[in-house]
């Protein structure tokens, strides 16, 4: 230690301290820009946790997806694209949404606690800052970290599901030309009648096919008549053609969910949707861990509130406990979930009726609450809380 | 707490006080133990001012209640003249304190470190960062990640943490712990450069030697209350003062002064004799024992007056002498 004090500090530099608490308006609750960045930083260098969120968010879509790359690069007969639709909702539904929520809330337990654990708190108090201010910047701060993560493993599923899809549409194992219309789906169905009678199911009635021929379609996409039959040998053309439209008819609601990629549209709101579960997860786990004071127990709740609870609760109705199932997050934010997807928990996507019935108006109220009061708790337990 | 008077006064108008800390009736209570009960406390402004207890007397929790770390139960205080709680924002912006020990972000440098506290003070604190590593001496090792450090060079960067905000008010708890001899001979070096340029350095210090030569001033807790304080000389100087005296025949000695008005307290050793006067005894006490013994024929070989430390000064007036015997 120096006590030459020629370059350091003297008092002569000292404002006064009015003037200069007054300045940076250190008792006002809104955390200031270099407070958010210095807290990026603080998280952003925890490297052990960075990396373990990188693998969890990135990395198991990448090497999934890489994997199937190089099968079906390798053997293209035996191993699908890469890609298409089917992909980016299985990852999406199955793997971001869940995982995204827990990378978060592992994230955002570790801003909620750490500066009581590495003894930092009590030298961030002692600057004069509101303890407010304080908890606040943590928010920001974790979302500028967390939201791109997420948006970085989502991109890479969604250039890849589109980029890799299948060329051509294999709809109930025929393969159709993607994104016909009615008339266009029953246009191809009556070039094609016999794929069409063969390949894709159908179930009779009043104006349905009236054709009963034993066949199938192999994978090659060639139409197979069962020994013993005559086939089609007895039917004029106008009757396969007839049917054939029939029975496309019949499977054209079907057909028109299956593509060989998402759209766009379903992309930006899949995206925005697992954004939306990876901000509540931070924001709940923030507001946990600052409540308990400690990291493990509360990411092991949080782990828990996912992937345990939310799952029973919304595949089991409790008439007594209904609106407690309601109040769930996990529930609330299923029932966001963009149309197109498959129903990850039992929330309203996916085309089916959600399993608990909630409102788009209750669902959002539930998210915007859980937010507000694990923000207020944890915000309220850092105000309070001794140093 | 209760009301304070001084809070309905504006901070602007309070920044003059003379005192860097003023306390009146603080208490904080845990329970049944009460760990400061009804301090009074003045720490001068432009002073070291050692405050000074054995363990467990209440002297960290009084430090975490004036930095608004814990709240107080009852009582009011001020720091730079300004109430707190009150006006816990700008008081603290030209405070520094380190609180028990110093604990950092470990997978930071402690530059990063300076860098995340600067960031919660005023926008010239961010300037203040290589001064403030420059002063501890901690230039040289300041991107290095602090758990990588020692305690003593922990203890410099709280340090430098505290002069981030260019303090009028230090308030260091225990700041020897950890040092080496040289690190303790420049951190009281640093405190004396420190109060030299007009800050006010309140210390909490088991180490009675270091805050004898660094402290002008101290307060003395025990048991949750201030016992003590004011100038050291001046407390000193109100301790009784101890004569030594080797003689010829001790126990007659003894017998001797016992029977005279000196009223003093004496203590036979193999060699002669310890005598503790009253404070405030003039010398020529000294001198009439002298001349009471060679009247009777003991033999004085050695005749010394003590001075009195403020370590000797610390066990009479606290409990721990009490326990001690």
């Amino acid at each position: 230690m120096t006590s030459d004090s020629g370059s350091a500090l003297t008092a002569t530099q000292a404002a006064t301290p009015t003037s200069g608490a007054a300045r940076d308006r250190r008792g006002s609750w809104i955390p200031t820009s270099t407070m958010i960045t210095t807290r990026i930083m603080e998280l952003r260098k925890r490297r052990g946790l960075m990396a373990a969120l990188i693998v969890v968010n990135i990395g198991i879509p990448a090497i999934f997806l890489l994997v199937r790359l190089i099968a079906h690069a390798v053997a293209p007969k035996s191993y699908g694209p890469a890609g298409g639709y089917d992909i980016f909702t299985s990852l999406v539904a199955g793997v971001m949404y869940v995982f995204g929520f827990i990378v978060a809330a592992t994230l955002g337990c570790t801003a909620g606690s750490v500066d009581l654990t590495d003894g930092m708190f009590r030298h961030l108090v002692i600057t004069g800052r509101s303890r407010l201010a304080l908890y606040f910047a943590r928010i920001p701060a974790g979302l500028a970290i967390i939201v791109p993560m997420v948006a970085v493993g989502f991109t890479i599923v969604c250039a890849v599901c589109v980029f890799a899809a299948p060329t051509k549409l294999d709809y109930q194992g025929v393969p159709v030309p993607s994104g016909l219309s009615l008339t266009g789906f029953e246009s191809w169905a009556a070039q094609h009648p016999k794929e069409a009678i063969c390949g894709l199911p159908y179930r009779g009635g009043k104006n349905g096919p009236q054709v009963g021929v034993p066949c199938f379609i192999k994978q090659n996409g060639t139409v197979v008549i069962l020994p013993g039959s005559s086939g089609f040998k007895h039917i004029s053309p106008a009757t396969e053609k007839a049917d054939a439209v029939a029975i496309a008819k019949q499977n054209y609601l079907e057909y028109s969910r299956t593509f060989l990629y998402p759209s766009n549209s379903l992309m930006v709101k899949a995206g925005l949707w697992i954004e939306l579960e990876a901000a509540i997860g931070f924001i709940v786990g923030l507001g946990l861990a600052s409540l308990m004071g400690q990291r493990t127990v509360a990411v092991v709740l949080m782990i828990v509130l996912e992937i345990v609870l939310t799952p029973i609760f919304s595949r089991t109705a409790i008439p007594h406990l209904i609106n407690v199932q309601r109040g769930l997050v996990g529930l609330a934010t299923a029932h966001l979930e963009p149309g197109g997807l498959p129903r990850g928990i039992g929330g309203g996507g996916g085309g089916g009726p959600p399993l608990i019935p909630e409102s788009t108006t209750v669902a959002v109220c539930v998210i915007v609450g859980w937010l507000v009061v694990w923000t207020a708790l944890g915000a309220w337990r850092m105000s309070k809380r001794d140093a | 707490m209760t009301t304070s008077v001084l809070d309905d006064q504006s901070p602007v108008n309070l920044s003059d006080s003379p005192w860097a800390v003023e306390t009146h009736g603080l208490t904080k209570r845990f329970g049944d133990n009460v760990a400061v009960d009804d301090v009074e406390l003045l720490v001068p402004r432009g002073c070291a001012f050692g405050y000074l207890g054995p363990n467990g007397a209440g002297k960290t929790t009084l430090i975490r209640v004036l930095l608004g770390l814990t709240h107080a139960d009852a009582g009011t205080m001020s720091l730079l003249g300004y109430p707190v709680p009150r006006h816990r924002d700008v008081a603290l912006a030209r405070v520094g304190a380190i609180v028990d020990e110093p604990r950092f972000h470990g997978h930071l440098t402690g530059r990063q470190n300076l860098e995340i506290l600067a960031a919660a003070r005023e926008r010239a604190a961010r300037g203040r960062i290589d001064g403030s590593l420059e002063r501890v001496g901690m230039t040289h090792r300041a991107d290095d990640r602090v758990s990588k450090y020692s305690m003593g060079m922990r203890q410099r960067l709280g340090v430098a943490a505290c002069l981030l905000g260019d303090p009028q008010l230090l308030i260091l708890d225990e700041p020897m712990n950890g040092l080496d001899p040289a690190g303790m001979h420049e951190m009281r070096d640093m405190i004396l450069s420190l109060v030299s340029e007009g800050r006010t350095v309140m210390l909490s210090s088991h180490l009675l030697d270091e805050v004898e030569r660094t402290c002008d001033a101290v307060a003395i807790v025990d048991n949750g209350k201030v016992i003590r304080q004011g100038p050291i000389s001046e407390l000193l100087a109100g301790a009784s003062v101890e004569v030594n005296v080797e003689c010829s025949s001790p126990e007659r000695a003894r017998t001797i002064l016992s029977a005279t008005a000196l009223g003093a307290q004496i203590d036979v050793e193999t060699s002669g004799l310890s005598i503790h006067l009253a404070a405030g005894t003039g010398r020529d006490a000294i001198a009439e024992i002298n001349r009471l013994l060679v009247e009777d024929g003991i033999a004085v070989y050695r005749l010394q007056e003590v001075q009195v430390s403020l370590e000797s000064w610390f066990l009479q007036v606290t409990s721990r002498l009490g326990e001690s015997e």
